[in-house]
């Protein structure tokens, strides 16, 4: 199954993801904000699977690290977790980050699992 | 200057007539003297001769202010016509200074009706046509003022329902993900325990549509609603529709009959928001009928638009509420609205989607008999490949 870096700065939310994915037969592994993330995948010896980040959060958006992460390099597919439906569209500047799919909180996580499986699937 | 004349001229014969009054009082005066000497005197030959002389003087001045008379009269008269022709310049004149600031004016209300809130008349000309020019500019800044604040009230309210929409989402998502999460293992809960978690789900999932039903309204306000439309092909479209909502009607025992016209042509469509429609309205049908009732779905072309008809034969929509169904939070009576789960705002957004679309929805009710919506887009229009 994937490694998968997980990020969300409610606790709750962390916490309840992290067991769906887990049950699923996932590695997770999690950051609370967008600067734990960045020092995760550079101090990490190999990059994770999938990146599940939510777009906004305290200190350093999932959007700000995605950015400095693609242009130091990460080419892993990207799902962005935003409270906005139809985030995709109303935000134009994520032209460039290669985001993937989004998903809209409240999460369906059948719909989740299915778009991991076919990021991870090649 | 001519009315002037006319002026001079009345004042004139009513000098004349006055001379002429007096004149022919003193005629009068020395003939009652001739006469009394005629009796008492001792020349009665020039008594007599007085009394025919005053007589003929009387006529004398007679004629004299009849001739007078007429010539003032003339003198008036032409006074008057040339007055009155001075007048009517006059007034034509004022009429001409007063019609293209008039005119303006009615074409700035015009624009200002039509929603131009910047229209401006230019002020000036005759002082009336000035004071007008300056009202209307007044009332203009005012409605645009008005307008103004008023846009700020409808942006700070889509802002507010974007931003309480944004909010309420992470706890909602937490409520629904445990419940879902306690319903995995619910071969560890009792049954109690089990049906606990089942309404806080429903609960939840009936919040969030109710969320996301705010947030399109708010955005339907705003002018944001938006639609992705792509040439598509409407039956597989229905037929998705239908599918999602399958298990609803076998719950309730509810027959749902399909019937699509074979070849129906493509429409520019937004997939998604279509299909919210069609569920809208089938969830409608669902769960305002009761078990055991007809649903049915037909298709046909018509003209150049694709129709759709959502039929029941449920207890229908009372004729009062039928007039507002497509406002927001008008839903059935209290009674069903216990039951039923609707968020009262589905018609409306229904009908700004199908708007957006370019295409309209009815809807028919007999009480007691059913009621029907019916949907119609316009087709797409067919392709000219070009050599």
């Amino acid at each position: 199954m994937a490694r998968i870096l997980l990020a969300d700065d409610s606790e709750t939310i962390l916490l309840l993801v992290r067991t769906r994915l887990e049950m699923e037969g996932h590695e997770v592994q999690t950051a609370a904000d967008g600067q734990e993330v960045v020092d995760a995948v550079r101090e990490a010896a190999t990059p994770p699977d999938i990146l599940l980040l939510d777009a906004m959060m305290p200190r350093k958006s999932g959007i700000e690290a995605l950015r400095e992460l693609r242009a130091a390099g990460l080419d892993c597919p990207v799902l962005i977790v935003s409270a906005h439906t139809g985030a995709g569209d109303a935000n134009g500047d994520h032209a460039g980050l290669a985001i993937d799919a989004y998903v809209t909180k409240p999460i369906d996580f059948d719909a989740l699992f299915a778009k991991i499986a076919e990021l991870t699937a090649g | 200057m001519l009315t002037g004349l006319a002026v001079i001229g009345v004042a004139r014969f009513l000098e004349q007539r006055q001379d002429f009054e007096d004149a022919t009082a003193r005629s009068y005066q020395l003939e009652i003297e001739a006469r009394n000497r005629l009796t008492s005197g001792d020349d009665p030959a020039e008594a007599r001769a007085e009394i025919v002389s005053q007589q003929r003087r009387r006529q004398v001045l007679r004629d004299e202010i009849s001739g007078e008379t007429r010539d003032t009269a003339l003198l008036v008269g032409a006074g008057l016509i040339a007055g009155l022709t001075g007048a009517a310049l006059l007034f034509s004149g004022l009429i001409s200074s007063m019609r293209r600031p008039l005119e303006d004016l009615v074409e700035a209300s015009g624009r200002l009706a039509g929603g131009d809130l910047e229209t401006r008349v230019e002020v000036g000309g005759l002082q009336e046509t000035a004071t007008l020019g300056a009202a209307f500019n007044e009332m203009a800044a005012e409605l645009q003022r008005r307008a103004g604040e008023r846009d700020q009230l409808d942006r700070m309210k889509d802002e507010f329902v974007l931003t309480a929409s944004h909010e309420l989402r992470s706890p909602l998502t937490s409520v629904q993900g445990y419940a879902e999460l306690l319903l995995l293992e619910r071969e560890k809960l009792t049954p109690k325990q089990a049906e606990t978690a089942e309404v806080i789900l429903d609960s939840s999932r009936h919040l969030v549509r109710l969320l996301n039903d705010l947030l399109d309204l708010a955005r339907s306000d705003a002018g944001r609603l938006t639609i992705r439309p792509e040439t598509t092909d409407p039956t597989s479209l229905i037929e998705e529709a239908v599918r999602t909502m399958r298990a609803q009607f076998e719950a309730r025992r509810q027959q749902l009959d399909l019937e699509i016209e074979p070849g129906l042509p493509t429409i520019e469509a937004d997939r998604d928001r279509i299909r919210q429609v069609l569920v809208n309205l089938l969830t409608n049908a669902n769960e305002y009928c009761p078990a055991g009732a007809s649903i049915g779905v037909e298709a046909r072309r018509a003209g150049a638009d694709v129709e759709i008809d959502v039929s029941d034969n449920g207890p229908g929509i009372p004729p009062q509420q039928l007039e507002h169904i497509f406002e927001r939070f008008t839903r059935g009576d209290a009674g069903e609205t216990q039951r039923v789960g609707g968020t009262g705002l589905g018609l409306a957004i229904s009908k700004s989607l199908i708007e957006l679309h370019g295409g309209t929805i009815e809807v028919f009710s007999t009480p007691g008999r059913g009621s029907a919506f019916r949907l119609r887009l316009p087709a797409a229009r067919e392709r000219v490949e070009v050599a």
